[in-house]
């Protein structure tokens, strides 16, 4: 008896309050702005999965506690370390240059002269497909075949730059039969740049 | 500020893993800022976005001290074995 009391008294509340809204509300709807259809390019390149740009675990949270901290880091007897006989300071190097469209890898002493030097365009790989990671990977087997042949077998890598052939092209070093030392990000960022080019309009 | 090569932003490969070694850098890379200020250089910024952009970050740093302290409240101890089972 009592609840029934109650609700209708609820209910005559609710029913005085909407005619009191009533005056100036507006219905908001979400559906229809869930619903709209992709007509602006901005949109569907939101709509789109992010470019593989090779930075995978960039914004993973997880703990490695598998891998040993105290050799994961070089130190200041770094350049001195023997990895298979030669010090880590006059081992090869293998630079790596990464682009959306592109990936060069280069082979050069611990001077720096080059030895060696192929990209995914040489590589046979044109227009949009040199900026894959299928090409740079391609491409990275050979070179690294190419210095097999030449008798080096420990290298240390430098990578420059984001793009798709980060992560593949260090793989396909690797699958090509070379030993990686170490892998160095020599990306050049800088907090005071000069002022970049203009935004790509979308 | 240069640094010297193969000593700064270097990870050796363990195990032949380069896989793990790569993750390592980037996530090293990603939490230092530096991948982002990659990103943000490679075109001009025009102030008004610098502006939004500064703005949006001050209040996700407000609101992310505040949520730490949130979780720290509720998470608070008053144990004399603060954590039982795990010695």
């Amino acid at each position: 008896m009592l609840s029934t009391r109650i609700l209708t008294g609820f209910r005559r509340l609710c029913i005085l309050d909407s005619n009191k809204l009533d005056v100036g509300v507006r219905s908001i709807s979400t559906t229809t702005v869930a619903n709209r259809e992709v007509d602006s390019r901005k949109e569907m390149l939101r709509s789109l999965p992010a470019p593989d740009e090779g930075t995978a675990g960039e914004r993973a949270i997880d703990i490695d506690g598998r891998m040993q901290k105290d050799s994961l880091f070089p130190d200041e007897d770094t350049p001195n370390r023997l990895f298979h006989g030669t010090p880590f300071k006059e081992l090869p190097i293998f630079n790596i240059r990464v682009s959306p469209n592109n990936t060069i890898l280069s082979l050069t002493d611990y001077k720096g002269v080059p030895k060696l030097i192929r990209s995914c365009g040489v590589e046979g790989f044109k227009h949009t497909k040199k900026g894959t990671n299928i090409a740079a990977q391609a491409t990275a087997i050979t070179i690294g075949t190419k210095a097999m042949e030449r008798g080096i077998k420990t290298v240390r890598v430098s990578v420059r730059g984001l793009g798709p052939g980060r992560m593949s092209a260090i793989k396909g070093l690797q699958m090509s039969g070379l030993n990686i030392v170490s892998i160095t990000d020599s990306t050049r960022v800088s907090w005071n740049p000069p002022r970049p080019r203009k935004a790509k309009k979308l | 500020m240069r640094h010297a090569r193969f000593i700064a932003r270097t990870v050796f490969v363990q195990n032949n893993d380069v896989e793990a070694a790569c993750r390592v850098l980037n996530r090293i890379l990603g939490k230092e800022g530096i991948l982002d200020q990659f990103r943000r250089t490679r075109f001009y910024e025009k102030p008004f976005q610098f502006r939004r952009r500064i703005n949006f970050e001050k209040c996700k740093a407000i609101y992310n001290e505040d949520m730490d302290r949130k979780i720290q409240f509720v998470l608070r101890k008053n144990r004399a074995d603060p954590y039982p089972g795990c010695q």
